[in-house]
Parts: structure tokens; C-alpha cells; sequence
């Protein structure tokens, strides 16, 4: 056999044997590993004889990660909140415009016994997707398996004593102390109500009750997840809605920009500044540009180190450049005021920092340090690899030069930040923070309340006065609203003003670019990232 | 011959061994908590101890150890903590589309870089050689990413000749499904004879893997060039000249097969190296392969898929290396008869 043969005879054989190993019987694909059911995908809505000129586009949701990394709504916390808000659904959904929580699968419910007793009344004619009806005893159920087990965000209903079904459709809470359960059952994790009997780890099926359900999963492909109407949608369906949904992973923002151009997808998630400069101009293209609730803290170690004193402090809160921070980050994030975001109870306009590096150098003399005095070293952590938080540390590390100060900044991965904070191991602590679910709450509890033991109090405050403050807002916003603003603003100027516990350089802005033929988007960041589709129609 | 391949075996099978323990002790030594992780950034402490003894992770390292190697044999590489699926079947899934583009692009190099160094041998030190030096020097050295973004631009978003990302046109899948063996779309869409798909996954094919071919074919025509040159000033050419063969049937004829040996051991390298060093290109052509799993499981400090990636890149590397082996058996008796 002459050479040439022998290497080709070598190399089919290797081809042969590789697929031979690879071989794992055939399977089609988006099945996952069972033949693919009746009916599903793209192809049988375009023949789909029921609606007369229904809408038979896809919409196409850009995500820069993996979709689904956990199907179980108990458990869920997690990038799937994209897709599981369309298939789920909970008692409330927040609306940031009034600041409230509006009826979803409760028609309406009412408050007692200072907040402590919650009787919710359910809407009729819903069903699941396993086709059983929602009941009174099913929504208890539901919340009762999530309490169970523990995970993601379940802890939202720690306050939850017991669950009735008083009947059919309506549900009362019975709480160990009071709490906005309104809010709480509003939460974009653990909160939504679901057949408990069909919930699938494999994501072939879902126990939802809303308008979406699962079309086909594949793990690890380019789209790895399509949605398909659920007909039997208590909300009904119009013409014009979107009935099917794809999810197309793509990590560069480049090329989700270029596909949007191309009209090939409907909605990215997340540009950067510059592309989404250039979309504003762009035929063909929308932008959509909102606040999140989502801010950073600049957590000062008011337990040990040279920021224990007070005067440090603040003249570090003066020391940050929020202006220049808020342009050089060019619309993905804007400069705060207080600790509570706009769009939830609690916030104060009027709040918004300052730069001051006369107020700072004087601090500092009084401090014993400045620029005639002995050289102050201060450690910071913060995120590796969040160039916005990167941005910060080089504007600050350069304002303090001049006040004698050296910041000797570390990026650290969370784990390890996070276990060097536990440990009281830095004088300042960079992170983002936001609520689990649309409730200020969340920065009080957990970033702010005493703690022997730090879990997210990682500026180590430790004040009575503003522990009680923190107490008592559960139940004011259950039963007093206009009280509970008042209290959140008290809090806010102790903390902030008073202690400098914190700084608030900014809150993270949403930059979406959508294609210029979708309606009715609107950003709801109580559920980041989350778009409706059902609230979408297609303009003719 | 037997013996030489039963140590290279040997020796490939204690590459593999170094590598489960280095992997294991870096990423235990690596500063942080693995249980938060899984966990979730907002973990309670309850949360975290449950993780901890749900994967071992309080137990001594050597303990940790022994259970991991043991697990690995039997075939449990482990759960991802960021997709929370057995690591072994998220390689399943992320391996084949990077033999895909690697084998695609590498079939690319070959067919290219060979004659291109035949082409440079023989006109040694004159144009047509001073233009292939530099065209593969230019091949080896420009940025992937940059030549990903730049073909990406002109040949999919400006001249619209290819598609702009994705492995194929996924409307295809309820259209006319793909039944899997291979798990490889190429080769699975030829063997079950669907061509829609096929088709669309060439489309897909071309730009991702010119990119990463390009660091291949200069390699590979570089190295051709230099051993063809090197065979050419052997005896055996003079005396092949001195029969009155040609320049260009001494190369061809003769001094090609020798010079295939070195060649091949490039290719065994340049293709473990493309497998995971597309993970630029992956990205922005969205192609679903190991690279793009390995970047992913880094950023989040997955690191039982890291290990597996890890573990598995060493395999694919020795497997490469017994394969080239074999096959410089076959073109060059002299390396049977050693």
C-alpha cells in the first residue's frame, strides 16, 4: 500500500473510531433525549388555523449568559428569572410607578391585626399548565414546598407563621411579626405559586400558571430555550401578541449588536455605553434606558482600623469624585441619593453627595493625618473584573494622593472578598446591593442591623438606635405607609450623615436596545432583566 | 513498535495522573469558599454548611482527594456549581462543537499550509518563499479576536455572505430535526442525511473556523517549509537529482514524506491548543463549544467544571500526541524500525 493510502486509512479510522466513542444512540435534538412530543416549535404556528392574522414571529430575547440553571420555581435564583416570570406567576406583581403591588393571580387582599394576618382572594378561572385548577389549598401548597426547601430566596417568607385555605380562593397568612406580605408575595424569587405535583428538574414541563410555557430546552446551545403560548392563559390572547419566545445566548456584545442590526433578534439585555450610543441613531433600532435597584456601597470598617474615627470616614465619603463618576460611566449608572433607589417607599431626592476635598483634607488634620502629617494606608477590596467598579477605585485612589492617603486596592473574586469582609479583614468594602424582593427593607436588614457575627454587615455598624429604627419597618409598611417613608428617611441621614457608614456613589442603569417594531416595552427593575412578553405586541 | 507505543502510553498515562492532582490542589488552594458558589451570592450560613457537606468540602484534603480520583474512574466528574448539571454531561455537550471547529479548521490548515510550504521550499529565498514567510508570520501573530471581529464585520454584517453567529440557523431544529449519535452536527447531519442543516452548519462553519485556522496554517506551512528545505540538502535528494528527478519531484516525491513526521507532531500540538484557545472566537461567532464552558466556568469559579475541562483537554492532548505517533509509524517506517 502506498503511504499516501495508508494515512488516509489511518485518519478514517480515526474518524470511525472517534464516533463509534462518541456514539451514545441517536436522539433528536431539543428533544433532550426522548422523541420530540407532538407539537412544538416555529414551523406548526405558521400553520396554526386558529387565530385568523396572528402573530406568528418569534421574539427573540438576547441574554449574555446561560439561561437556566435551575427549573424549580422554589428554588430558583438565578439569570432563569428571565424566563420563569413569563411561566410563573405570583399572588402580586410590584409596579415601580406606583409603588405598589398590584393584583396578579390575588384579585385583592386586605391586612390585619397590624399587619400580622394576610387574606388574599384568588382569581378565577385560572389554570395551571398541568391543566389542574388554581385553588386556595394549591397556592398553599406551593408556598409551603418553597418554605420547605430552603433554597434560593426562600427565606423572604420567614415571616410566615402558618397558611389557610379558608376556601376555594381565598388564602390568609398568619404571621410571627408583621411584614408587607403584599411585597413579599411580589418577589421575583420564591414567591411564584405553581402545581406542585409538575415541577421538573429537567425543564420538559412546567407547573405555572403563566401565559408562557415550555416550548424546548437545550443546555449549553446557542438558543437554548423557546417559550410557546399557553392557550388556556386566564389573560386570554390577542392577534398581535408574541406567541413564541427564543432565548439566543450570546456572551459578546458586539455580536448581539450586530445581530439586532440585522433585525435577526428583538431584545438585548445589556449594551455598553458606546454601542448604546450609536443604537439611539440606528434605523430600525429602540433604546431603553431606566434605573435599576441595584446600587453600590462603599462600606466603611467602622469597628477596627483607621476608619473607626468617624472624621476618616467622612472625609472619605468627601473624597469621591460622584460627579466625575457618574460621566465617566456614561449612562450605566447615574449618581444616587440615599441608599434607597428611586421607584421603592423609602427613597429621598435631594440626597445626592458631593465632592469635597477641602471638607477631606480638614477631616483628615483633625484626624491626625493629611498632608502634613504621616502617611494614612487604607485597604479596599472590590470586584474583580467590574470595570465600573474599577472606575471608582482609580478616581478615588487618585483624589486621596493628595490628601496623603494611599488606598491599596484589591480585586477579589466575591468568594474571597466576601470571606475577607466576614473576617473584618479591610478598611473598605465595595459591593452592589439589591433587594430580593421590591421592599427598601433589604439594605437596612441585612447591610445595616448589628451582627456579631457579619454575614452583609461589612461596614461592622453596630448602633441601637438605628437597630430599632430597622425594626420597626416591617410592620409600619404594612400598616403605615406615609410613617414608614418618614423612618426610612431617618435611617438614611443617620446612617449616611451621621455615622458615614456608607457611601452611595451611584445606581446601576439598565441600557437596552430593542428592534424599533415591539410595543409596549416597559423595564420593571424589581424583576432584573425580566421582559413580559405578553405585554408586547408587534406594531403592523 | 509495540513497546514504544506501550510506553508512550505509559508515559501519557502519568501526564494524566500529575494533571487530576495539579488541578485538585489548585483550585483547592485557590483563596475563597467554594460552597458560595453553589450557593448563591447571597447564601445564609445554614445554606453554605449544607453545600459544604452535601460536596465533602469540610473533609481533610487527602480524604477530598481519594474521593475525587474515585469518583473520576466510576465516571462522576462532578456537578457544575454555575450550570448544576453533571460536569461529564456538560462536556458532552460543549466538546463536540469544539471538534467541530477544530477539526474543521484544522483539515483548513493542512490542506493549505502543506502545499503553501511545498510552494515556499521550492522557490527557497525568491518571491513566492519571501510572500509565504510573511503572510503565515502574519498568520500566527494577528490577535484572534480581532481577526474573529474584523471577518465577523466585513463578511457578515456588512457584505451579509455568512451568517454573523451561531452553529446553524435554529428554526431548523422543529423544521427538520437532527437525529444526534455523534453529538458533532456536521458529522451527525451527514450520517443521518439531513441536509437543511448540514448546510446551514457549513454556512456557520466558515467564518469561525478561518479564524481558527489561521494560527494552524502558518505554523503548519512554516514548519513544512523548514523540513522540506532541511530533506532537500540530504544525500538521498542528491543522489534522487542525480537520476534527473526535478526540483520539484525531489520535494514531492521524495522529501515530503519525511518531513511529514515533524509536521504531524506541530498538528497533534496546534490542535490541543485550538481547543481550548478558541474560546475567543467561540464567543463572538456564539459557537456553543469547550472554549466558551472553560471561559464561563472560570468567570465563575466553577471548580469542578474547570478541573473536568482541565482533565479532559489533558486527555485530548495525550490522545492527540498517541494518535501522531501511530501515524508517524505509518508515514515514516524509519520511527517503527526505532
Amino acid at each position: 500500500m502506498r503511504w499516501h493510502k495508508r494515512l488516509l486509512v489511518a485518519g478514517v479510522t480515526g474518524v470511525l473510531a472517534l464516533t463509534a466513542s462518541a456514539c451514545a444512540g441517536g436522539q433528536v435534538r431539543g428533544a433532550g433525549g426522548t422523541p420530540a412530543p407532538q407539537q412544538s416549535g416555529t414551523g406548526q404556528s405558521r400553520s396554526a388555523p386558529s387565530e385568523g392574522v396572528a402573530n406568528d414571529s418569534t421574539f427573540v430575547y438576547v441574554p449574555n449568559l446561560d439561561v437556566v440553571t435551575d427549573w424549580d420555581p422554589a428554588t430558583s435564583y438565578s439569570n432563569e428569572i428571565v424566563a420563569l416570570s413569563n411561566i410563573y406567576e405570583g399572588l402580586t406583581r410590584y409596579d415601580a410607578q406606583t409603588q405598589k403591588a398590584e393584583p396578579r393571580l390575588a384579585q385583592k387582599w386586605t391586612s390585619g391585626e397590624g399587619g400580622k394576618e394576610w387574606t388574599f382572594e384568588l382569581r378565577p378561572g385560572v389554570t395551571f399548565h398541568s391543566g389542574a385548577p388554581l385553588t386556595a389549598e394549591a397556592a398553599k401548597k406551593a408556598i409551603e414546598r418553597t418554605i420547605d426547601k430552603k433554597g434560593g430566596a426562600a427565606y423572604i417568607w420567614d415571616a410566615v407563621d402558618k397558611i389557610d385555605a379558608l376556601d376555594d380562593k381565598t388564602l390568609k397568612f398568619t404571621l410571627k411579626y408583621p411584614a408587607p406580605l403584599d411585597l413579599i408575595a411580589s418577589s421575583g424569587y420564591a414567591a411564584y405559586i405553581y402545581d406542585v405535583g409538575a415541577v421538573d428538574p429537567d425543564g420538559k414541563k412546567d407547573g405555572g400558571t403563566g401565559p408562557y410555557t415550555v416550548d424546548t430546552w437545550q443546555k449549553g446551545k446557542e438558543t437554548e430555550l423557546t417559550l410557546k403560548a399557553y392557550e388556556g392563559y386566564w389573560g386570554g390572547w390577542k392577534p398581535e401578541q408574541y406567541k413564541k419566545v427564543a432565548f439566543r445566548v450570546t456572551p459578546e456584545i458586539t455580536t448581539a449588536w450586530q445581530l439586532l442590526q440585522k433585525g435577526e433578534v428583538n431584545f438585548v439585555q445589556r449594551l455598553n455605553p458606546q454601542l448604546f450610543q450609536q443604537a439611539g441613531g440606528t434605523d430600525g433600532v429602540r433604546t431603553s434606558q431606566s434605573p435599576s435597584f441595584q446600587n453600590l456601597l462603599v462600606l466603611f470598617n467602622t469597628s477596627s482600623g483607621p476608619a473607626k474615627d468617624e472624621r476618616v470616614r467622612k472625609a472619605l465619603q468627601a473624597a469621591i469624585d460622584y460627579d466625575g463618576l457618574a460621566a465617566a460611566l456614561k449612562g450605566s449608572g447615574q449618581k444616587a441619593s440615599g441608599l434607597v433607589p428611586e421607584g421603592l417607599l423609602g427613597h429621598v431626592a435631594g440626597m445626592q453627595p458631593k465632592q469635597d476635598l477641602d471638607k477631606a483634607r480638614q477631616l483628615l488634620e483633625e484626624a491626625g493625618y493629611g498632608p502634613d502629617n504621616p502617611e494614612l494606608k487604607l485597604s479596599l477590596t472590590y470586584a474583580q473584573g467590574d470595570d465600573d467598579q474599577k472606575l471608582l477605585v482609580t478616581l478615588l485612589s487618585a483624589a486621596l494622593k493628595k490628601l496623603n492617603v494611599t488606598l491599596q486596592a484589591r480585586p477579589m473574586t466575591w468568594n474571597a472578598q466576601w470571606d475577607l469582609g466576614k473576617k473584618r479583614g479591610q478598611d473598605v468594602f465595595v459591593m452592589y446591593w439589591y433587594p430580593d424582593y421590591p421592599d427598601a427593607y433589604s439594605w437596612f436588614l441585612n447591610v445595616f442591623r448589628s451582627a456579631d457575627e457579619p454575614q452583609f454587615n461589612l461596614s461592622y455598624l453596630k448602633d441601637a438606635q438605628i437597630d430599632a429604627g430597622i425594626d420597626a419597618l416591617p410592620e409600619l409598611t404594612a400598616t403605615n405607609q406615609v410613617r414608614a417613608d418618614e423612618t426610612y428617611q431617618d435611617l438614611q441621614r443617620k446612617i449616611i450623615e451621621e455615622r458615614a457608614a456608607v457611601a452611595v456613589p451611584y445606581v446601576q442603569t439598565y441600557q437596552r436596545a430593542l428592534s424599533a417594531d415591539v410595543e409596549g416595552y416597559v423595564d420593571n427593575p424589581a424583576y432584573p432583566n425580566v421582559v413580559f412578553f405578553y405585554d408586547l405586541k408587534r406594531a403592523a | 513498535m509495540a513497546r514504544h507505543l506501550a510506553r508512550r502510553l505509559g508515559q501519557a498515562l502519568l501526564v494524566v495522573a500529575g494533571v487530576v492532582v495539579l488541578t485538585f490542589t489548585v483550585m483547592r488552594l485557590v483563596p475563597g469558599d467554594p460552597a458560595v458558589a453553589f450557593a448563591g451570592p447571597k447564601a445564609t450560613p445554614e445554606q453554605l454548611a449544607e453545600v459544604r457537606e452535601r460536596f465533602g468540602l469540610d473533609d481533610p484534603l487527602p480524604a477530598q482527594l481519594v474521593a475525587y480520583v474515585r469518583d473520576l474512574l466510576t465516571g462522576d466528574w462532578g456537578t457544575s456549581l454555575r450550570t448544576r448539571q453533571p460536569v461529564l454531561d456538560d462536556l458532552y455537550l460543549a466538546f463536540p462543537a469544539s471538534l467541530e471547529l477544530v477539526g474543521a479548521a484544522l483539515v483548513l490548515a493542512i490542506v493549505v499550509g502543506v502545499p503553501v510550504g511545498v510552494l515556499a521550499a521550492r522557490h527557497n529565498r525568491r518571491l513566492p518563499d519571501l510572500g509565504v514567510r510573511f503572510t503565515s508570520m502574519l498568520a500566527v501573530s494577528v490577535p484572534v479576536f480581532w481577526l474573529a471581529l474584523t471577518l465577523q464585520l466585513i463578511f457578515a454584517s456588512e457584505l451579509g455572505w455568512f451568517p454573523i453567529a451561531g452553529e446553524y440557523d435554529s428554526s431548523l431544529d422543529t423544521t427538520s430535526p437532527l437525529t444526534l449519535w455523534t453529538n458533532i452536527t456536521v458529522v451527525d447531519a451527514l450520517i443521518t442525511g439531513n441536509w437543511p442543516i448540514l448546510t446551514s452548519t457549513l454556512q456557520h462553519l466558515v467564518l469561525p473556523a478561518l479564524v481558527v485556522a489561521a494560527y494552524p496554517t502558518g505554523v503548519i506551512a512554516q514548519m513544512t517549509r523548514a523540513a522540506l528545505i532541511e530533506e532537500a540538502g540530504q544525500d538521498h535528494a542528491r543522489m534522487e537529482r542525480a537520476l534527473g528527478f526535478g526540483e520539484t519531484a525531489v520535494l514531492t516525491r521524495f522529501a515530503l514524506r519525511p518531513s511529514l513526521v515533524p509536521v504531524l507532531s506541530i498538528v497533534a500540538l496546534v490542535f490541543a491548543y485550538s481547543i481550548v484557545n478558541g474560546f475567543l472566537v467561540e464567543a463572538v461567532f456564539n459557537w456553543p463549544g469547550l472554549g466558551r464552558y472553560a471561559a464561563e466556568s472560570i468567570k465563575a469559579r466553577d471548580t469542578p467544571a474547570i478541573a473536568g475541562v482541565t482533565l479532559l483537554v489533558a486527555l485530548v492532548y495525550t490522545l492527540a500526541n498517541l494518535v501522531v505517533d501511530l501515524l508517524q509509524g505509518v508515514v515514516d517506517p524509519r520511527v517503527r524500525a526505532r
